[in-house]
């Protein structure tokens, strides 16, 4: 059973870079007005909303962008103790599709502790446009978390992502280490994690 | 050829050599070796270095700049 906050609600943590559409995409999800730009940084106090998915209430929290754990700036604080307080919570991992590579210095060290997880391949519309190819499915193999391209702006995969989020699962570090290696072909639970869109 | 970071000039690319800096926040900006970079701004009176990598624009101080050695010569 997941954890539950107070009000009955499984609290969501939406983590990622600066910059990588967190705040569009918690608009979309939650309906909210959080303040939206195109410039990193816009985002430096919590913003809460909820969201509803098969009878489950989530708490959706929009945590400022970082680019490590080991904060650097006030905004970063934030981050870094808003994960600090919520051991248990469920992790959205926001990586930006146009700069993969970029967000998973920060993603790992989210993976690392010990969250429950899972990844939004955001801003797959410009990854589109930009001819740029991410192949979602080998990325959940190796995290062993589940993986859904989303866009904030076309509303791709954000009904994939609402019903990821009961399936969002810890990950071990020397999995994904050994598989991005390709010591192992298989996660251990394949059957458990659905190939995205295949559902 | 190899060069000092903040000894490129404008526009001029390659790839990410060595950094001499023993601590650093670079990696988490996605600045790490084997990284093809362009310069593109080098303030003058020892003013930042501004350089594109992937796509993004990352500044440092030229302190920092002077510990990262480029190499220009490289294959795509």
């Amino acid at each position: 059973m997941k954890e539950k906050n107070k009000s009955g609600k499984i609290t969501v943590l939406m983590m990622g870079n600066p910059n990588v559409g967190k705040s569009a995409l918690f608009n979309r999800l939650t309906g909210a007005s959080a303040v939206v730009s195109n410039y990193p940084g816009t985002t430096v106090d919590v913003t809460r909303g909820s969201f509803m998915q098969n009878r489950e209430n989530y708490e959706i929290i929009d945590v400022p962008g970082a680019y490590s754990l080991d904060a650097r700036d006030a905004a970063e604080e934030v981050a870094v103790t808003i994960l600090q307080n919520n051991p248990e919570a469920i992790v959205l991992l926001v990586l930006d599709a146009t700069r993969l590579e970029r967000g998973l210095y920060l993603g790992l060290e989210v993976l690392e502790q010990g969250n429950p997880t899972l990844v939004a391949v955001n801003m797959i519309d410009s990854a589109h446009d930009k001819h740029i190819a991410v192949d979602s499915k080998q990325l959940q193999k190796i995290f062993g978390v589940p993986v859904v391209p989303t866009s904030a702006i076309t509303g791709e995969g954000l009904k994939d992502l609402g019903m990821m989020l009961s399936r969002a699962r810890p990950a071990v570090i020397s999995e994904i280490q050994d598989r991005a290696q390709n010591k192992a072909q298989e996660p251990d639970r394949p059957s458990a994690v659905p190939v995205v869109g295949g559902v | 050829m190899k060069k000092r970071l903040s000894d490129l000039a404008f526009g001029e690319t390659g790839i990410i050599h060595r950094i001499d800096l023993p601590e650093h926040e670079l990696n988490r900006l996605g600045v790490r070796l084997k990284k093809s970079i362009r310069m593109i701004t080098h303030q003058p009176i020892k003013g930042p270095v501004v350089i594109v990598i992937d796509g993004m624009e990352v500044a440092m101080g030229l302190s920092t700049a002077e510990q990262i050695v480029i190499d220009l010569e490289y294959e795509e």
